[in-house]
């Protein structure tokens, strides 16, 4: 308990701290309180040791007088020469040792003068902790030799310290994905914190700066100050974490009123912090690297009539042109969007100062789309909607943006307020995986995709209406301001509406049931449409933080995304190939007329070994002449054949397989022009009576063949067929016949959904072939005891008409039925 | 104590929690896993290229219970996962030697 009077110490100033809420004072006591502390130990355990030659120094926070309650306290013990500081070594132990026991945890380090002022690459904490050093007690002598040498070896080594330091903010600044937004910030270390306000004075100091940090920066520090200062307090501990319970306790002790409306005060101050200490980045970067002049050089080409790039920088040639034009505004993010360079300080300012002027303008409805249009199309919009953003000027057009300006939605994955996680999203559209990518290179207008992003969640700020509802509200009432084009708008406001929906149905739904994903593409609509919801999505799903969007996600995503395509591409199905762009010409006769997606569906090889089917059908010269292959498959079997088309003929072969107890899972027809037909059946061998008997493969073949050549009659294999053992009467899955004449320019579509039983397909083919149908294309699928099946029917060359359907619906019911 | 280990179709999560949280079960572990049992994945075609989804998504539960609920806890667990198709998972039970709850030592059941 030898730390109890440090801690009965520290007890009076939170006491103090908490009554007042004055940092100033709590740092300062207990800077006064550490050094009474030091002298004293000094003066006891290492001084007599060496009463000449070691001098003690405070550094960094302590140096500077900044000691926050349970921060580290820095020494550097100063010696002479090493013998002396070897010579040493128990006395320092001991001096230690008995700060430790006080209560304090010392960070100290050991040098000579001549290793104060060397380059320390690999620790340039030490160099930059000699910015803020102060003598504390010992060889005064020394140390003055010390403090004369500083201020030299600092403006010899500008640019290595420098650099080093840049570096190292630029990587703190990373580890929090460069912003200040987060919900639950790092008072000391994220952007916009203590470290960065300490970063600003650090540059100004190595550059010579006389002028002191501007008053804004200085009220900024006395808030985050006292934040830190109450953070440490709370936890008994250097915890610097802003958590929502701290938030809490913050707005409830200094009666600030609603955490989330104070966190915004957070925000506006960090915000003031972040941009000095990036504006003094930027300049130190640029002062220091000849190379960047030579860049910086080529960069300025970039300028034109109305703006000039001046050290990586943009400008206004004619500032008060923006007074006469206010849009210029526009043209000057359309310059950001287009070239990737920030704005100066000059710019931004002059923006700030007419953003009356600029709202009162852009108030009035006016057709701002093609412009924004542009900025929204151009590669680096992410940092044109962020520079609006930051100026103003984006709630200036819109001012529905205000409503979730800072705004705090508490919930455990989300990390960023609502504004950053929208400027976010915008960022990830940009910087997709392989893959996605793709996807944006094929969507026709990435703008819109980009404003509806930007809307998304603005009804988040809404309090009391749904958020997605409030959000296409806002969003529609902003479109009719800018004037867009309805077809944009239909599709922005579809992308708002359904932001959600794709990470829902991940969530909730079975990707692999084919109602599902039916379900997915009757949303849709369309393949452009799903393909900027996934987008959506994408982006969406990986602003809520940067862990969130896992490979498995991502790919759940794009499972989804590749399931829906081919759904909607079904829709295809009925489209014919009419042309092959090259190939001999046998395979151009084999392929023309067949539906385009049999292309989709089959790789090269599939391609030529159906042609080979076709070569040996051929040979036989039979008019009625089939070849048939049969195949094993890693968990199923496959049946293809090549037959000249007529009625029956896939009824024939799906009678044939049942009558061999086998069970169909899926099976595609297609029929080119000339009247060849291949067909693909995929089954299942429960008994494995396939597999067990090496000749029952060939039977089924010859067999099919012979179905085919009409040879044999199926009505009559199907007599001897096992008896099916249908489940109990409870999970019966009622039958369901449904006819879509949209879906096919040529066909109609014909979904069965049914109770699966052996000779199901059969049944079902027979009943569409004596109804005078002609199958163009068929989709079966099988669900355990569910048998969805899609037909393309035809009769007489044209989709059916309402009297055919009504007729063939009851034949297709008996059928389901086994009536 | 019996550690119950699930792979679960992730869209069956929300369910099983809730239906945990139903029995007083709330502490588990959830991780995205991936891979196949005779449910053997399929092939996706994606402009007339065919990918191969070999190894299919799934989510692991893992949590330790005491032996006098671990049935009521299969069962709730097991009933709120099942679809009856292939696919729907499995359920492996480990014997527990021992549970430390490390903040203060506590041990065995009260440990969970």
């Amino acid at each position: 308990m030898e730390n109890r009077p440090f801690s009965d110490r520290l007890a009076s100033i939170r006491r103090d701290f908490l009554a007042t809420g004055d940092a100033a004072t709590a740092l300062a006591v207990r800077t006064a309180q550490v050094d009474g502390l030091v002298l004293e130990a000094a003066a006891e355990l290492l001084l007599p040791t060496a009463p000449a030659g070691l001098a003690v120094l405070a550094v960094g926070g302590y140096g500077r007088r900044q000691l926050f309650p349970y921060s580290d306290v820095d020494l550097l013990l100063l010696f002479d020469s090493e013998k002396l500081a070897l010579a040493s070594k128990d006395a320092i132990a001991g001096f230690l040792r008995h700060l430790w026991d006080s209560g304090l945890r010392v960070s100290h380090s050991v040098r000579t003068p001549a290793e104060c002022i060397e380059v320390h690459d690999g620790n340039i904490e030490l160099n930059i902790s000699l910015l803020d050093q102060r003598c504390l007690t010992g060889d005064r002598a020394l140390y003055a030799g010390l403090a004369e040498k500083l201020p030299r070896f600092i403006h010899g080594n500008r640019g290595p310290l420098v650099r080093n330091l840049a570096q190292l903010a630029r990587a703190r600044h990373a580890k929090y994905a460069g912003t200040f937004y987060h919900l639950e910030p790092n008072v000391k270390e994220a952007p916009g914190g203590l470290r960065d306000h300490q970063l600003v004075c650090w540059l100004d100091q190595l550059h010579g700066a006389r002028d002191g940090p501007a008053p804004e920066l200085e009220a900024a520090f006395r808030f985050l100050g006292r934040l830190r200062c109450y953070l440490h307090f709370q936890s008994g501990r250097d915890n610097n974490a802003l958590s929502f319970d701290a938030q809490d306790g913050i707005a409830e002790l200094w009666r600030a009123g609603d955490a989330a409306q104070w966190m915004r005060e957070y925000y506006r101050h960090a915000r003031v912090v972040y941009r000095a200490a990036i504006r003094a980045l930027d300049s130190s970067e640029a002062q220091i690297s000849s190379l960047f002049a030579q860049f910086r050089d080529w960069r300025s080409r970039v300028s034109n009539a109305d703006f000039v790039v001046h050290r990586e920088r943009i400008h206004f040639r004619a500032p008060q042109g923006l007074d006469v034009e206010p849009e210029l505004a526009l043209s000057l993010f359309e310059f950001v969007a287009r070239h990737g360079i920030r704005l100066s300080l000059e710019a931004e300012q002059r923006i700030e100062s007419r953003i009356a002027a600029l709202r009162a303008h852009f108030a009035e409805p006016r057709p701002l789309w093609p412009a924004l249009n542009t900025i929204l199309s151009l590669p680096h919009a992410p940092l044109a909607v962020r520079a609006m953003h930051e100026t103003g000027v984006l709630a200036a057009i819109f001012p529905e943006m205000e409503r979730i300006e800072c705004l705090v939605i508490r919930d455990f994955y989300h990390r960023y307020t609502v504004d950053e996680h929208t400027l976010v999203t915008m960022q990830n559209l940009r910087n997709l995986p392989a893959g996605y990518s793709e996807l944006l290179a094929e969507v026709k207008q990435p703008s819109v995709v980009m404003f509806a992003l930007l809307f998304h969640d603005v009804g988040k700020g809404v309090p009391g209406e749904g958020p997605v509802d409030a959000s296409v509200r806002l969003a529609r009432d902003a479109i009719a301001r800018i004037r867009m084009p309805s077809a944009d708008r239909e599709t922005a406001l579809f992308l708002i509406r359904k932001h959600l929906e794709l990470s829902q149905v991940m969530q909730s739904r079975d990707l692999f049931d084919p109602r599902t994903i039916r379900d997915v593409a009757h949303q849709m609509e369309t393949v452009e449409r799903l393909k900027a919801l996934t987008l959506v999505t994408y982006a969406d799903i990986s602003a809520v933080n940067p862990e969130v969007m896992t490979p498995w996600r991502a790919e759940q995503l794009w499972q989804l995304y590749l399931a829906v395509y081919n759904e909607l591409t079904r829709e295809l199905e009925t489209e014919r190939i009419e042309a092959i762009p090259s190939g001999p010409p046998e395979r151009v006769a084999f392929l023309e007329g067949f539906p385009t997606r049999y292309l989709r569906t089959h790789t090269e090889q599939e391609i030529d070994e159906h042609m080979a089917l076709e070569e040996k059908r051929r040979a036989r010269k039979s008019p009625h002449g089939a070849a048939v292959d049969v195949r094993r498959l890693e968990a199923a079997w496959q049946l293809t054949l090549v037959a000249e088309d007529r009625p029956f003929l896939f009824a024939s072969v799906a009678g044939t397989l049942s009558s061999f107890g086998m069970n169909i899972l899926k099976a595609e027809a297609f029929a080119n022009r000339r009247g060849l037909v291949l067909d693909t059946f995929t089954f299942d061998d429960p008994l494995r009576t396939l597999e067990l008997n090496p000749t029952e493969a060939d039977r089924l073949r010859v067999t099919t063949e012979r179905v085919l050549a009409g040879k044999t009659d199926v009505r009559e294999l199907l007599r001897n067929r096992p008896k099916p053992s249908l489940p109990s009467r409870k999970a019966r899955i009622p039958a369901r016949v449904s006819f879509d004449s949209e879906a096919g320019h040529t066909a109609t579509l014909v979904e069965i959904v049914a109770e699966d039983r052996p000779g199901l397909l059969y049944d079902l083919a027979s009943a569409i072939s004596s109804n005078g149908g002609n199958i163009e294309v068929v989709l079966i699928d099988t669900q355990a005891h569910k048998a969805i099946d899609v037909f393309y029917v035809t009769a007489e060359g044209k989709k059916l008409g309402p009297e055919k359907r009504t007729i063939l619906a009851a034949a297709l019911e008996k059928a389901c039925v086994g009536a | 104590m019996k550690k119950i280990e699930a792979i679960i179709q992730p869209f069956k999560l929300d369910e099983v929690k809730e239906a945990m949280k139903g029995i007083g079960i709330d502490g588990m572990t959830i991780s995205e896993v991936r891979g196949h049992g005779r449910q053997k994945g399929h092939k996706e075609v994606y402009r007339g290229q065919e990918y191969n989804v070999d190894l299919l998504p799934k989510v692991k539960l893992e949590m330790v219970v005491p032996s006098s609920r671990f049935e009521e806890v299969l069962k709730t667990l097991s009933a709120a996962a099942r679809t009856g198709k292939i696919g729907d998972g499995k359920i492996f039970v480990y014997d527990v030697a021992e549970a430390i709850r490390i903040r203060n030592d506590d041990r065995g059941e009260s440990a969970l």
